[in-house]
């Protein structure tokens, strides 16, 4: 499975990942707005015009204020709550590892975005023939042998992209050379089951907005208890429905017998 | 909604003003896109529509399977007469659920896709099925009230030898894409063949009237539809408040649609009586009165022990919005009506009778918009209210429902078959 691996201590917020994103999949440009809260970055958050987006975070690092990079965009899990959530496998998981968006299916029921972790897919809310969005990985790229845009276009290898196992092993390498250097954790390796877009980071992973409190179990694993009794319920309900109709039927048919006993049936 | 009822002529041109402001934003929305209409957003892709059309909605048509299986299945017959009102108002429900689902869906114009394309890990999935099998059910178990009104002997034959057959072809195929399994399939169209067969050679009896195969796949469709929905929300554990995020949540939508059935039935049977100036049959509606303090109380047990076991029990004492909205929900919805169910000279009065059944009611639509909207918490996302024009849309719906089922009532032999009874 393809993957991608994420360094903030690398990045130096030039965003040319976030341009080259946009010329690969057409995207339009934002107006820039000016907002109060956290973090200086341009545009505030990822939309459907922003498929990724370098967050500027300013955080203490070693007594000093200091800028720290970080990058969101689809984490492509390897058991993705949007794929499971949607009724009609319009998004789904590839082999290659990207979640990739078939809209001539979509229903636009925007169940995608409620179980989604991360608040990755993105809908054309303007829009009156609306479509979800989101970071494909490339898919088109990486299936004819490239890799994605943004990694392309990175011009410090804060992004790269290879084999999942072989990131990882990158990953925990980093952290063994540089330990003072990095958080001892790769975001992605464990969260939800798995993901197929990690980071490292030199600061906790809660200063860069980065969702600490999941679970590490996927979440498709939360449902699981909810369809799987179906068949059974339905065989229970059918044979019992049918088992208490007989009884209760079949006494009251005695009971008016025994009323009419002589007269007319 | 009571006065605007009960004063015909203004409360008409109300209920007609509404509807039509409605249709106005509801074509608004369509040409200018959701965002247009609501304030709905990326982190809150969900509100009031969901919560109350679709979760509320959906819960309260529970009346109709669950009087269709008591008075069918369980030897209810008495009740007869109050089956077909909630038939009627689930089935009138459930067009304009779907007219609503098509105004929430961004995308409505590819609804037929989920017909062909399965994924049966996704409660979405279990849920536009059971929307779609339920709401032909309900049209089956509708249509002999229009044979009936325009005498239509022959077609009312015809029904009555072909729906069954109907019936095993669509549970045979829900199974298969619930399950993916030719074997499943087998066991249910085996179980449900018995059944006819044994019913078509006099073994066992059989109603003269309605097909008991329709009615055991009514109750069959809406108990996985009303749990359906409640799994919808087990996807969520990082955003559904722990008041309300259990394992066990299609569990409690299931069994909280169930008891509201008979509050939602005693409701409309005393409104349709205001609409119609006939009197209902009030020894029914105390007897249904008699189930309620039950329902309440195991309910209420279900709810306060699942979050005792999942020690929970301490965030119903924060100060939040989302504690005192629990507090809401379980008083006014449960506790409140309990008390009133189980005091003899409220439930033996019609005006008691009313007003009780109300509360339950208000406190199930009350504890879907809990789960729906109240309880969903997105960190670092400004809060989601509803926009004036989402509000409108809905009472806009809400109008266009009660226009139809007043013109319904008057003109299709509703509640005629309680002098002429046909079981």
């Amino acid at each position: 499975m393809k993957a991608m691996l994420i360094d903030a201590t690398r990045c130096i917020g030039c965003r040319g990942c976030q341009v080259s994103c946009k010329e690969w999949n057409n995207l339009p440009s934002e107006e820039t707005e000016f907002f109060a809260s956290k973090g200086y970055q341009n545009p505030r958050d990822l939309s459907s015009k922003t498929w990724t987006l370098i967050t500027y975070n300013e955080v203490k690092v070693r007594n000093r204020f200091d800028w720290v990079f970080g990058k969101l965009q689809c984490f492509h899990c390897n058991e993705p709550a949007c794929a499971t959530a949607c009724p009609v496998h319009a998004l789904e998981k590839t082999e290659a590892g990207p979640v990739v968006y078939n809209a001539s299916i979509c229903l636009g029921c925007r169940y995608c975005q409620l179980a989604c972790p991360f608040k990755v897919p993105r809908f054309e809310w303007e829009k009156a023939l609306p479509k979800i969005t989101k970071c494909t990985m490339c898919a088109d790229r990486v299936e004819a042998g490239e890799e994605p845009a943004c990694s392309k276009a990175c011009p410090t290898d804060a992004i790269i992209f290879g084999d999942r196992e072989t990131l990882i092993v990158e990953a925990e390498d980093r952290i063994r050379n540089n330990p003072r250097g990095y958080v001892h954790h790769i975001y992605g390796k464990n969260e939800v089951g798995g993901t197929c877009v990690m980071h490292l980071s030199n600061v906790p992973f809660e200063e860069l907005s980065f969702a600490t409190d999941l679970p590490e179990k996927s979440l498709t694993d939360f449902v699981k208890h909810g369809m799987q009794p179906i068949p059974f319920v339905l065989a229970g309900l059918g044979v019992a429905l049918g088992a208490i109709s007989w009884i209760v039927n079949r006494r009251i048919e005695n009971k008016e017998k025994l009323h009419s006993e002589g007269g007319q049936q | 909604m009571k006065s605007e009822l009960t004063k015909p002529s203004i409360g008409q041109t109300i209920l007609w003003l509404l509807a039509g402001f409605g249709i106005v934003l509801v074509l608004y929305r369509f040409l200018m896109g959701l965002g247009a209409v609501t304030n709905l957003s990326d982190g809150y892709p969900w509100g009031l529509w969901i919560g109350f059309d679709i979760m509320a909605g959906g819960a309260l048509a529970a009346g109709g399977f669950v009087m269709a299986g008591t008075v069918y299945l369980f030897g209810g017959r008495k009740f007869h007469a109050l089956a077909r009102t909630a038939i009627l108002t689930a089935f009138l429900g459930y067009l304009l659920y779907i007219f609503g689902l098509c105004v929430d869906l961004g995308r409505p114009w590819n609804i037929w896709a989920a017909i062909f394309f399965w994924n049966r890990d996704s409660p979405m999935f279990e849920v536009s099925w059971c929307v779609m099998l339920y709401t032909t059910v309900l049209l089956l178990e509708f249509l002999p009230v229009v044979f009936e009104k325009y005498r239509m002997e022959k077609f009312q034959t015809y029904w009555k030898s072909f729906v069954p057959w109907l019936i095993i072809v669509m549970l045979g195929l829900f199974t298969l894409a619930m399950t993916y399994s030719f074997i499943w399939v087998f066991v249910i169209v085996l179980v449900l063949l018995a059944w006819e067969i044994a019913m078509r050679t006099g073994v066992m009896p059989r109603d003269k009237q309605m097909p008991i195969l329709l009615i055991i796949a009514g109750v069959m469709i809406s108990t996985m539809y009303q749990a359906s929905l409640g799994s919808l929300f087990l996807f969520v554990p990082h955003k559904l408040h722990a008041l309300w995020y259990t394992p066990i949540l299609p569990l409690l939508f299931l069994f909280s649609a169930i008891m509201t059935a008979p509050a939602m039935v005693t409701f409309e049977t005393l409104m349709s009586e205001n609409m119609l100036k006939h009197k209902a049959n009030f020894n029914l509606l105390t007897s249904l009165a008699r189930v309620m303090p039950y329902l309440l109380g195991f309910y209420l047990l279900l709810k306060v022990g699942d979050l005792v076991v999942r020690g929970a029990v301490i965030e119903a004492f924060m100060l939040n919005g989302q504690a005192v909205s629990w507090w809401m929900e379980i008083t006014i919805g449960i506790i409140v009506p309990l008390i009133l169910f189980l005091t003899p000279e409220i439930r033996s009065t019609r005006r008691g009778l009313l007003w009780s059944s109300i509360l339950v009611v208000v406190g199930l639509v009350w504890n879907r918009l809990n789960v729906s909207v109240v309880g969903i918490i997105v960190q670092e996302w400004e809060t989601y209210y509803p926009l004036w024009s989402e509000i409108f849309i809905t009472v806009g719906i809400i109008s266009i429902g009660l226009i139809i089922f007043k013109f319904a009532v008057k003109n299709l032999p509703i509640y005629a078959s309680e002098t002429t009874s046909s079981v």
